[in-house]
């Protein structure tokens, strides 16, 4: 373990330029990462999550708030001095400069004694190599490498020098799907095996899901919700997060509490709440695709607007009687369904959500 | 066999124009082999010599051209370093921060190659006579700083820029300080850039007349400016003035042709983004 914890405290960014309004791009973070964990920052373009990155690493100036790594405040010192490793989205290698050279690159700046003789980076980069997968590789030049081996040249750089944290940005997003799987659990093996504290930047909830211990949904600068992936997809905190995370998407379906369970949908759709909610509340219900099933009898009758056989799967969009928007429903791979065909479908409430309309938080 | 026909108009065209552009330089050619007494002929006939280069380079008739080219080498390739020096930092600046007034800086600097020397003369004339910088190397260098800086900081800028700033961010994160990063990671990837850029403005600090016409006399005096020497006294010598003209013409081309290879990929940077 070499890890450190990662600590930030109400940290805070405020894009100022004359003439034009100032943008908050991050409002008010409080985020703790035990040593050696994974974190996901997860949200949208635009939501923050990078400029929080930034801020990490010493590239961005911050507004307010404070930043502690292993315990120590690191928000007053440059870049330079932070020990923070950071794998960009576009790898950012030199690109005259081979494998190796770029590897033994972010060892040369140190001075003195930190810096090590040249054996002992020759040694370094040889091990890192080892470690990263690149060992046949350390005499090619960065134009000559697939995605998935820059994204690996990448990381090893920014493993090489020990950083205190790592922080991982989009580290997927360039690559195809193929190489997508395996780096991914390439990556999760080497953060395992290596202990860093980490947090990955990303918009893909399944990078996310995947490779974190914990997600942090954020948002407009906020985060929405932090817990385990199981947390936030069992038990979403709102409707964002509800939205965003899952996919297929959850259905949002606008209603009316009626007191006794239920929520009214339309005259004829009524739905049984996983909570009870006082009559005449408006609330959105949150159906997950995957929780709502084909019924023979009972559940909620709906008209079939499309069917997509997807192989293992099927995916079944259906108006319930009287509403609006449609239902998107998970089906097994052998039914078939046709255009206006008429079905039931019944809705587990367990698995059912429940937000409040205006505020969109979660009524569970 | 359309395709055909069109390549051969384009190669016919081509030619025509060829023959255009280098008629001049042809006529320089045919007019400086010439002697002194078949100047005026109107036919293609005459006796070659080497006697109009002898006397140009050999600095007879009382006009010191080797000195003038000495000149123009020495206050151009100043002029360029000295750009290079103060440009290089100032356009990697221009391209990474956006600060307050910058865009006007950049602006006035660009204002620099669109307004006419002329308009400026007079004043940097009375200028230099006072503060003793007529006809000297220093005041050559300096007021050609009007010719190449905005050059080098406006394509240097725009090379820099199509850099990604992650480059040296990474270099950052590692432990190096900020001039270590534009030294060790900026510097490095536009040196084709930096060799096309270079050229260039080599080239208009070397065929720039009218600095040199007004602000020197004999000192400091460019080829631009010496070559037209000859042309004074009783008689006008053509000859000469061709000769001592297709000599100034050569350190341009040979420069040219050594870093030809740096500036096809200078030119074309930033068109073909990997």
């Amino acid at each position: 373990m070499t890890g450190t914890g990662l600590e930030l405290r109400e940290l805070r960014k405020t894009y100022r330029s004359r003439g034009r309004p100032s943008v908050d791009a991050v409002r008010g973070i409080d985020l703790t990462l035990r040593s050696g964990e994974l974190l996901g920052l997860l949200g949208p373009s635009g939501c923050g999550k990078s400029t929080t990155l930034r801020m990490i690493a010493g590239l961005e100036s911050v507004t307010g708030g404070d930043i502690l790594v292993g315990g120590a405040s690191v928000v007053e010192r440059p870049a330079q001095q932070r020990n923070i490793g950071v794998a960009f989205e576009n790898y950012a290698l030199y690109p005259p400069l081979s494998v190796a050279e770029n590897l033994a690159f972010g060892l040369k700046a140190r001075r003195g004694a930190a810096r090590g003789s040249s054996g002992d980076i020759e040694r370094k980069v040889k091990d890192i190599a080892e470690r990263v997968g690149l060992t046949d590789l350390l005499d090619a030049r960065p134009a000559g490498l697939s995605s998935g081996q820059k994204q690996r040249v990448s990381l090893a750089r920014a493993l090489i020098r020990e950083p205190d944290v790592l922080l991982l940005d989009e580290p997927l997003s360039h690559l195809d799907a193929a190489q997508r799987d395996t780096t991914r659990r390439e990556l999760k093996r080497i953060q395992k095996d290596l202990g860093h504290t980490t947090i990955l930047v990303t918009h893909d909830q399944e990078e996310a899901l995947s490779l974190a211990d914990r997600i942090a949904v954020m948002k407009d600068g906020v985060i929405q919700q932090l817990g385990t992936p199981y947390e936030i997809y069992d038990s979403p905190a709102n409707v964002f997060v509800a939205d965003f995370v899952g996919e297929p998407a959850i259905t949002l379906l606008p209603g009316i509490a009626d007191g006794d369970g239920h929520a009214r949908l339309s005259d004829a759709v009524r739905i049984a709440l996983p909570v009870p909610v006082e009559r005449g509340r408006e609330v959105v219900v949150g159906i997950r695709p995957e929780d709502v099933r084909l019924t023979a009898e009972g559940g909620l009758p709906a008209r079939v607007v499309a069917h997509e056989p997807l192989l293992e799967s099927g995916l079944a969009t259906l108006a319930l009687d009287g509403v609006e928007r449609h239902l998107v429903v998970l089906t097994d791979p052998e039914v078939r369904l046709a255009h206006d065909d008429r079905v039931r479908v019944a809705a587990d409430p367990e698995h059912t959500h429940v937000f409040d309309a205006e505020t969109g938080d979660s009524l569970r | 066999m359309r395709k055909h026909l069109v390549g051969w108009l384009c190669d016919a065209a081509l030619v025509l124009y060829f023959l255009f552009a280098l008629f001049p330089i042809a006529w320089m050619v045919i007019l400086s082999l010439k002697p002194a007494d078949q100047l005026f002929s109107t036919y293609f006939s005459f006796s070659p010599t080497l006697d109009g280069y002898r006397t140009v380079l050999g600095d007879s008739e009382g006009i010191p051209f080797v000195r003038f080219f000495v000149n123009s080498l020495v206050v151009s390739v100043g002029a360029v370093v000295l750009s290079l020096v103060v440009g290089l930092p100032a356009a990697y600046a221009s391209a990474r921060w956006r600060f307050k007034g910058s865009e006007n800086l950049m602006f006035t600097l660009l204002s620099f190659r669109f307004a006419p020397e002329l308009t400026v003369i007079i004043p940097l004339f009375v200028l230099y006579q006072k503060l003793g910088l007529f006809d000297t190397y220093v005041g050559m260098v300096w007021v050609l700083q009007l010719v190449t800086l905005p050059l080098i900081v406006w394509i240097m800028r725009s090379y820099f820029a199509d850099l990604t700033p992650e480059l040296e961010q990474a270099a950052l994160l590692d432990g190096y300080t900020r001039k270590q990063a534009f030294f060790k990671v900026a510097l490095p990837l536009v040196k084709p850039g930096i060799a096309a850029v270079s050229l260039l403005a080599f080239i208009f600090a070397w065929n720039n007349f009218v600095f040199p016409l007004i602000l020197t006399s004999n000192e400091a005096q460019t080829v631009t400016v010496g070559a037209l020497s000859f042309l004074g006294g009783d008689r006008p010598k053509y000859n000469l003035t061709a000769a001592a003209a297709l000599v100034s013409v050569v350190p341009p081309l040979l420069l040219a042709l050594t870093i030809q290879r740096y500036l096809v990929r200078g030119l074309s940077f930033g068109a073909v983004k990997s």
